[in-house]
């Protein structure tokens, strides 16, 4: 039923028998300088469809302009960024951005404001009221559709975030640190939904954190990034059962990952 | 809705309930003390001026509110205008608002006696009183308005390819509007006085120039009676867009402003 409403633009790419499908996201030798501040050196990195990959840095290690450079906001001062084989130069639709902070319009309802996105792009709304509906439903947020941002909570109103940022179908999800202002209790839950959401949507996921367990928890692999200037330290894929559960934080295997994460991290402090 | 009409008349009772029994308290004391009406009409002379001469102060009274009004949109307008250059262009906003900011320095209502020397006795120096008292606190508000939008989501908006004009109509329009509206309701005042001292300086009609005239006659009953009637007008106009505010910023309740919503 979920596969129905959820037409994901990267299924339709490899039915045309385009070859560049299996890698949505291909980050050639990036670098971004700020006047005389390196902010990135030489970052490169392939992610392939359906991938869920964290980027774990501490904070203010560039981590953010990186994504703001994959969601085409931000300059890069040389190297190439492609998306679905295509050059970045500006803001694409086939991607969607998740913020620390909700980001919504506090006089819309929360319908409105799922829809908002629909309206930027001009597309028409009528067509796309239905698959929010069904997105604000799958987000355990459907009885609020009608409600506005204040009235809701703090993981509510990021679960809206994330239906924003879907409600276009967008190829690649970017998600910058979107449950560090959440209570742990909250952002455990907040993990599970996303993964859940992830699954029945089947997106790249391009997940920024600094939480080594929050990252060790989703991805299907975890970049390391060091401190200014950044570069990508270690690449850890995460061998783990899905779907994922709160409980398998507390395996053995769980947290050989978390240790090795933390090492890597801890070395690009000793640097 | 019966909680509602329960709750204004509990916290508008005190207010009203000390206000009368000040004013029979006056009226008592001055007729007691046998006070002259030249010094301190009591209310019941006041009131009663208000009714005999009614015609005479209505006839005044319409002049300076259709000023106030004027001049008020067109500062509302104007400064929203301006508010817009300031979002949007840099040389507006580094060239000219930090001189706007500074030339409040000069206490406007002193520039009233130039006005007459430039444009005369009549509606014009009023008019234009009004627009200068008034122009700075809407300009300032909206443009704090336009410019508070959240980072994050201007970001959103253009990486989802929104144009200016989109992200001026759907995001920083409406985001500014709770601003523009304290603007309006510090500028309403303002207009009123800015219309009153006017017609202090030079005027020969308004509620400004009764209230003058009544003083040169010594008739205080009239000046109270116009001062009256002037209060209740600008009362007036701040509930209108009081009342304004409160239906069209639906998304602001009274016990939650300066909170989240408004950042």
């Amino acid at each position: 039923m979920r596969a129905k409403i959820l037409f994901t633009s990267s299924m339709t790419a490899e039915s045309e028998g385009r070859p560049a499908a299996s890698q949505v996201l291909r980050i050639k030798d990036v670098r971004k300088v700020y006047g005389d501040l390196e902010v990135i050196r030489n970052v490169s990195l392939n992610v392939a469809a359906t991938e869920f990959v964290g980027i774990l840095g501490p904070s203010g290690c560039g981590k953010s302009t990186l994504l703001m450079m994959i969601a085409g906001l931000v300059e890069r001062t040389a190297g190439e960024i492609l998306i679905i084989g295509e050059l970045v130069t500006g803001p694409r639709r086939e991607v969607g951005v998740v913020f620390q902070q909700p980001v919504l319009l506090p006089w819309r309802t929360v319908l409105d404001n799922v829809l908002f996105p629909i309206e930027l792009l001009k597309l028409s709304r009528a067509k796309y009221k239905e698959r929010a509906m069904e997105l604000l439903t799958m987000a355990k947020i459907g009885d609020f559709a009608h409600h506005l941002p204040r009235q809701l909570s703090g993981g509510m109103r990021q679960r809206v975030s994330i239906c924003c940022a879907l409600i276009h179908d967008p190829s690649i999800l970017l998600m910058d640190e979107p449950f560090s202002a959440l209570d742990a209790i909250t952002r455990d839950e907040m993990g599970v939904e996303l993964l859940r959401i992830w699954q029945a949507n089947r997106k790249t996921v391009i997940f920024v954190t600094h939480s080594i367990r929050e990252a060790a928890f989703l991805s299907d692999r975890v970049l390391v990034m060091g401190r200014r200037p950044a570069t990508i330290l270690d690449d850890v894929a995460i061998d783990l059962r899905r779907p994922r559960q709160i409980s398998m934080m507390e395996d053995e295997r769980f947290n050989q990952y978390v240790r090795r994460l933390r090492k890597a991290i801890e070395a690009s402090h000793a640097q | 809705m019966l909680n509602k009409v329960r709750r204004f008349f509990v916290e508008l009772g005190w207010p009203i309930a000390i206000s009368v029994a000040a004013l029979l308290l006056w009226e008592v004391a001055v007729r007691e003390l046998g006070v002259r009406s030249i010094i301190l009409p009591p209310p019941s002379e006041v009131f009663d001026a208000m009714l005999q001469r009614s015609e005479l102060l209505l006839t005044n009274l319409w002049p300076s509110l259709y000023l106030t009004v004027l001049g008020f949109g067109l500062s509302v307008v104007g400064g929203v205008l301006v508010a817009v250059l300031i979002t949007y262009s840099s040389i507006v906003r580094k060239g000219f608002y930090p001189i706007i900011v500074v030339s409040q320095v000069v206490p406007k209502i002193a520039i009233a006696p130039l006005f007459v020397v430039w444009f005369g006795t009549g509606a014009m120096s009023s008019l234009l009183l009004v627009v200068l008292v008034t122009f700075f606190p809407m300009t300032i508000n909206s443009a704090l308005g336009f410019q508070s939008i959240d980072e994050d989501m201007h970001r959103m908006a253009r990486a989802l390819t929104g144009s200016n004009w989109q992200i001026f109509w759907k995001i920083r329009m409406p985001h500014a509007l709770p601003y523009i509206f304290s603007g309006m309701k510090i500028s309403i005042t303002l207009a009123v006085i800015g219309v009153i001292v006017s017609e202090f300086v030079a005027s020969q009609e308004g509620i400004g120039y009764l209230i003058k005239l009544a003083g040169g006659l010594l008739d205080t009953p009239l000046m109270m009676a116009a001062i009256t009637l002037l209060s209740m007008s600008g009362l007036a106009l701040y509930g209108l867009i009081a009342l304004a505010e409160h239906h069209l910023i639906y998304w602001q309740t009274a016990d939650d402003t300066g909170e989240s919503s408004r950042s």
